[in-house]
């Protein structure tokens, strides 16, 4: 035998066991591109982990338009008046400099899923090996009549993304006279916060209440019933708001008249409002729907709960809102964030050749302000199920308050500033 | 004819090569259950700070002073309805108690 083939017989058993020791991988997890697109509380949250749970070794280039990031949680304090869009900002800032991300301020316009490259704004295009999205929800505005334009002319406003929308509909209520009537419409689950709308309605009777005490706020809501924590916003607008909050189930708001600010609903009688929030029906964010990756409903991501890889298109993730849920998961920032972490284990531990963690965890916690201190909770834990491919919520486990308190408006604050940080700081 | 000399050479290299193999593969099987037991941590972050850092006066309890012990304690606590609480009593009973351990593990300090 000659040491040529002695060589090679010995490199042929070391690639074997080599090959033997994991997961095949196309390419190594430093010289890996990971590309994550949107810096809410989902993007932010897997780039700042791809690289913590790397131990800084990949590197990762995140794609987000704002120049800032504004949270949705505790807008609806912003839309009542206690607080300020400043209050609820956070600067980009640490995930450029403390964890080495490559951040650029554009946005994405195509995705070839094919030839793995992501077009921006500025047509320059990106390779990647592995691509995480998170852009969020878009609302179909079309599913109600006039409501695009209703919106351009003002006459409606969602504000459902924090930011200017948020401060118009703050100076609406600003300039609405005392006896005014607000109107918020909510569209069949799921959508973007299921609390949201409620916790909104109890924020502008809170400023009614203190300023304009003539004022109704009427909740007219696609569902059935309140979607979340509904016994506890009921008795909170009984005892805190008597008269002031109506609720109106099982309204389908069909078409709105933006110049006279009127809904009209499928069967019920028409409204008229001096202020309305009309919540369309949401679904994944434009570029998840351009990108063909809305393959469940035409709506939502469809994706594998092991990774959050779409189930569309390889090496492609989805998480947060955009994402198809579990049951009885929420599209909220805390899932978003726990959803990010599990792909950013999963892709590290892929890209290092292993096996991705075979029963990831997720909880969910949200906390709804009833006045501007005052707070009620609803939480959630969800196992992976590997004989169902889904999160299952543990039975006795998760809840919500037994009635709104000021520890947990404490709690509320302390929920806010962790998770900005954890997410991006 | 058989070189006993250099197959025996050739054994042993193959056994190193497999040996630093298994070595390997422990390394990385080690590696691998430490990225799911700090993922599963993570759990805890958005409200308890990165790896268990809170942000001082924030408004949250601060867990990274506890012992693994002590945390240990506190989540079996609120699991078994002991402790009580607003939140953790609920989240506390989604988890097995080997992943509370693996929490307190992690996070706690030793």
């Amino acid at each position: 035998m000659n040491r040529r083939l002695f060589l090679g017989q010995s490199t042929a058993l070391m690639s074997l066991m080599l090959g033997m020791q994991g997961t095949a991988r196309a390419v190594e997890l430093k010289s890996a591109e990971i590309i994550v697109v949107g810096a809410g509380y989902g993007g932010a949250t897997t780039a700042k982990y791809v690289r913590l749970l790397s131990n800084n070794t990949a590197r990762v280039t995140l794609i987000e338009p704002d120049p800032l990031f504004i949270s949705c949680p505790l807008s609806n304090l912003v839309v009542g008046g206690t607080r300020t869009l400043q209050e609820i900002s956070v600067s980009f800032d640490a995930l450029r400099n403390t964890h080495g991300i490559n951040m650029i301020k554009d946005f994405v316009k195509k995705i070839d899923p094919d030839k793995k490259t992501v077009t921006l704004g500025s047509g320059k295009t990106l390779r990647f090996d592995k691509l995480v999205l998170s852009p969020g929800i878009s609302m179909m505005t079309d599913t109600i009549e006039g409501l695009a334009q209703a919106n351009s002319m003002g006459a409606t406003l969602q504000a459902w993304k924090a930011g200017p929308e948020t401060l118009a509909l703050r100076e609406q209520l600003n300039a609405m006279q005392d006896g005014g009537v607000f109107a918020i419409t909510i569209p069949e689950q799921p959508y973007r916060c299921p609390p949201g709308p409620y916790e909104r309605a109890c924020q502008v009777a809170d400023y009614f209440k203190k300023n304009k005490p003539k004022s109704k706020v009427l909740i007219f809501d696609a569902n059935q019933d309140v979607v979340s924590k509904g016994a506890l916003f009921k008795k909170a607008w009984a005892d805190l708001y008597p008269g002031m909050i109506e609720y109106r189930p099982s309204h389908s708001v069909m078409r709105v008249e933006g110049s006279t600010k009127t809904l009209k609903f499928d069967i019920q009688e028409d409204v008229r409002a001096d202020v309305l929030n009309v919540l369309p029906p949401m679904r994944a964010g434009e570029l998840i729907i351009n990108a063909g990756l809305a393959n469940s409903n035409k709506r939502w991501a469809q994706v594998d709960f092991l990774n959050f890889e779409s189930t569309a298109a390889k090496d492609i993730h989805v998480i947060g809102d955009s994402a198809q849920n579990a049951a009885f998961m929420p599209k909220s920032a805390h899932m978003a964030n726990q959803h990010a972490k599990v792909a950013a284990a999963a892709i590290v531990a892929e890209l290092s050749g292993w096996e991705v963690n075979p029963s990831p965890v997720l909880t969910n916690t949200c906390y709804s302000f009833v006045d501007d201190k005052q707070v009620v909770h609803v939480a959630s834990v969800h196992q992976y199920s590997a004989a169902e491919k889904t999160y299952k919520t543990v039975a006795g486990s998760g809840g919500v308050s037994t009635g709104p308190s000021d520890l947990e408006g404490t709690y509320a604050w302390g929920w806010a500033r962790n998770i900005w940080a954890d997410s991006l700081g | 004819m058989i070189d006993f000399r250099r197959t025996f050479v050739q054994l042993f290299v193959v056994v190193l090569i497999m040996s630093a193999g298994s070595f390997e593969a422990i390394a990385q099987g080690d590696d691998a259950k430490v990225l799911y037991q700090r993922a599963l941590a993570a759990t805890c972050a958005n409200c308890h700070g990165t790896e268990g850092k809170g942000v001082e006066n924030g408004g949250m309890p601060l867990i990274h002073q506890l012992s693994q012990t002590n945390m240990l304690a506190q989540l079996m606590a609120f699991k078994s309805g002991a402790r009580s609480g607003t939140i953790m009593p609920q989240l506390a009973k989604g988890y097995t108690d080997e992943q509370l351990e693996v929490i307190a593990r992690v996070l706690g300090q030793k």
